[in-house]
Order: structure tokens, then sequence, then C-alpha cells
């Protein structure tokens, strides 16, 4: 018997109604091959980008991940005081690690058994050990929420897709530097069924993660 | 010394510069390529053939380094990832899959080669790459330590997509870069349009978006 013709695997979730394809591609996804990626969701960058609602659709969707038991991985952007910025990978507007801008949002924050990540630029597995990880825990889907969309969002779904990973941006479990630059990126992403991944509503996640094979 | 061309610092000389010119194979834009055959549009790609003819004759010329990519995969697709390959296939014409004229972006075969008008000269680094960045799964960074390159001018195609990648990654790694507007095009004009866009914002986040113009003065500029 083929893996195809196989009855569905417990823990198997239903494929997540995205665009332009339903998630993950080949419909193959559970808590034990999938992690919930969420990126640069601190204080500063919130306030700096109004993404209030993107913090409040996110936190709903943390809390359906952490209710199917799938792993969470927070990045937050940072750099040292004194670095300097714009250069050699540091972001131009790195918050300084450790001061209240740098912290991640209370809603959104990490608890034990989530892995936290830190990178100077704008760029998620600029942080070493997140591919590793990704690798030896089995995780070959990503779901991705963060701030910004045009930034630490889109860049870091760009290198999972050259690693092979499969993708699906939560688009309002996300914001942009602006409105405009938002859309721009979820179109790329889409561009020709899908040159970086899918993307869906945080609602239809919600409802996906919800519906477990027991 | 700063300039207007380069973020932060001016390189130091010359051979601190690199011309890197992406992906410009017939596969994406040449008649008969892979893009052609999925019934799109290559005149957007084709058209900035004359314009990175120009800035390499000046680059080679000066006798800055010259970096060319190819994107494409091992013949036995081992290097192609399953999404990757499953997309490419609904969209229409899968990467590894028997087009009219070869298999497409498969190393080797005649989509995956620069087209005649750019082709690469003996001495210039050739980076075949199986990602979009310029820089994942191959030695480019190594290279471009290797040979003191700190500086880097991005063409190429398409600005949404390798070149976006690439510039970022640029970035990321340490690298100054400058991406040249009229030397890069995408299929569709709006993702483009949006592309350069975002890369400009701010003064440009991860480089600066400059053009033509602009290299040849940089290049002036160097002595």
């Amino acid at each position: 018997m083929t893996d195809l013709e196989a009855p569905a695997r417990a823990g198997a979730l239903p494929p997540v109604d995205a665009a332009p394809y339903a998630f993950p591609f080949d419909g193959r996804w559970s808590a034990a091959d999938t992690a919930l990626l969420l990126l640069g969701f601190q204080a500063g960058a919130v306030q700096a980008l109004n993404a209030g609602d993107a913090v409040t659709v996110a936190t709903d969707l943390l809390a359906a991940a952490r209710r199917a038991g799938i792993a969470v991985i927070h990045v937050r952007r940072g750099a040292a005081e004194g670095a300097a910025r714009g250069v050699a990978g540091v972001a131009p507007d790195a918050p300084v690690t450790g001061s209240p801008a740098w912290a991640l949002v209370p809603a959104l924050a990490a608890r034990e058994g989530d892995l936290v990540l830190d990178v100077p630029g704008d760029q998620a597995f600029r942080a070493p050990a997140l591919e590793g990880v990704l690798t030896t825990s089995g995780i070959r889907n990503l779901i991705v929420a963060g701030l910004p969309t045009d930034g630490l969002v889109h860049a870091s779904m760009r290198a999972a897709n050259d690693r092979g990973l499969e993708c699906l941006v939560v688009a309002d479990a996300s914001a942009g530097t602006t409105p405009a630059r938002h859309a721009a990126q979820l179109r790329i992403t889409t561009f020709g069924n899908g040159l970086f991944g899918t993307v869906a509503p945080a609602a239809a996640v919600i409802a996906a993660l919800s519906r477990t094979t027991p | 010394m700063t300039s207007p061309f380069w973020p932060g610092a001016a390189p130091k000389s010359r051979g601190a510069v690199a011309l890197v010119v992406i992906d410009m194979q017939v596969d994406f834009c040449a008649p008969g390529g892979w893009i052609d055959q999925l019934g799109e549009d290559v005149s957007a790609t084709r058209a900035v053939i004359p314009a990175i003819a120009r800035v390499l004759g000046a680059a080679r010329e000066a006798g800055i380094h010259v970096v060319h990519t190819r994107e494409g995969h091992q013949p036995d697709l081992s290097d192609l990832p399953a999404n990757k390959q499953w997309r490419t296939r609904v969209h229409g014409l899968g990467i590894g899959d028997a087009g009219r004229d070869g298999r497409i972006l498969v190393r080797g075969e005649p989509g995956f080669e620069i087209v005649p008008e750019l082709a690469p000269v003996a001495g210039e680094l050739v980076i075949d790459k199986p990602g979009k960045s310029g820089f994942h799964a191959t030695t480019l960074e190594d290279d471009l330590h290797r040979l003191g390159v700190t500086h880097l001018v991005i063409t190429g195609v398409t600005s949404d997509c390798c070149v976006q990648s690439t510039f970022r990654d640029a970035f990321e790694r340490g690298f100054a870069a400058a991406v040249l507007e009229d030397c890069t095009a995408a299929v569709e004009l709006p993702n483009h349009a949006a592309t350069i866009e975002i890369l400009k914002a701010d003064g440009g986040r991860w480089g600066r978006v400059s053009d033509t113009r602009g290299f040849l003065a940089a290049l002036e500029a160097l002595g």
C-alpha cells in the first residue's frame, strides 16, 4: 500500500483553505511536523506599525496552535546598544536588545517549551539554531505571521522556501510598513501558483486546527 | 567616503566591487524558454538585456569582478524541493519536466543557459543555484570573500523573485549592495513596481536602488 492510500494518520490535520492553493501542497500536516513561526511581535514594532489588529488575530492563532500542540517559535529582532545599524546585516531600526521596545508583546509572550530566537537583521534563518531545530524536529510545514510583512516576514519565507519548507502566511495576523506593501508582498508570494507559498486568514487556519483526526 | 550610489561607505577599490547578473537565462527571458512556454510575456525580462549588456561592458572595461548566476537543478532533481516542483507543475509546466527544447531549469539543458547577448567570458564567476537567493546552497559568499569583494551591484531577473532574494540576502550577509532599476524586470509590471517601491522605502533598508547612470558615475569615482 502506498502512502497516498493510507488512512489518515492519527493527528492528521485537514487542509487549510488558502490561496492560491490549500495548505499544505501535499495535504500532509500534523502537529508533529508543523511549527508556528511568530516573527517580530515586539512592543516597538507593534506601536510603530500600529499593528494592534494583527496582534489580536495572532493571539487567537497562537491559542489554537497551543491547543493543537504545535511547536511555537518566536523570533525577535534586536542588536546591542552600541552596534552600528544599517550596515553589516544589522537592521537600520533594530531595537536595543533588552529594551522595552524589544520585548515581545504580552499577548504573544513565550511560554516554557517555546523556542525564542534573536536576529540582528530582517531574516529569521540568521538565527543559527533555526534550521537545525526544524530539521531535527522533523518540521516541514511553517505557519508564518509577524511584523512587518515586507521585512522579517517575507524575507524569512523566502529563506524557508529555498530550504524546501512549505509555508503558509497568515495575512490578517501580519502587518506591513504600509498596507500597500503588505498587499504587494502577499501578491508576490502567490505569483505563479505560490512562488513562496500560500496565503490564508487566521480563521481558516484555526478552523483546520480544530478538526484533528482522532 | 560616502557616495550617493552606495549604502554606507564607498568601496576601497575597484577590486572590492562585483557586478552580479542574475538568472539571465533562456528559460526566463528568451522566446521558447520556460516563461514563454507557460504562455507568459517575456518582453519585460528581454527588454533589460541591452541595459545589462551596457553595464556588463562597463564592468569588464573597468576590471571589476563579474558574477553570473543561473537557477537550475541537478538532472536527477535531488536538489529540487517537492513543493517547488508541485507548484510549477500545477501552474502549467513543472521544473524538471520536458519542455519543447529540453527540461525546464535543469543544469546543462538549453533553457538553463544564459542568453547569448550576456554570455559569461573567461575569468567571470558563474554560480549555479538551486534556490532564489544567489547565496543559498552556493559558494557565492565564500567566493566573494576570497576575491575581497565587499560591494555588489545587482542586475538581472526577476526583480520580484531572485533579485529581491539575493539583494536582501546580501544585506544579511554583510555586503553593501545597490540594485540597478533599469537593469532588472519582472514578468508582471505590478510586482516589479511594488518590489522597487519596497526596496527603495526609507532610503533603502537593505541597500540602494540606483540605475545605469549612477553605476557609471560610481565607477568613475573609484578612479
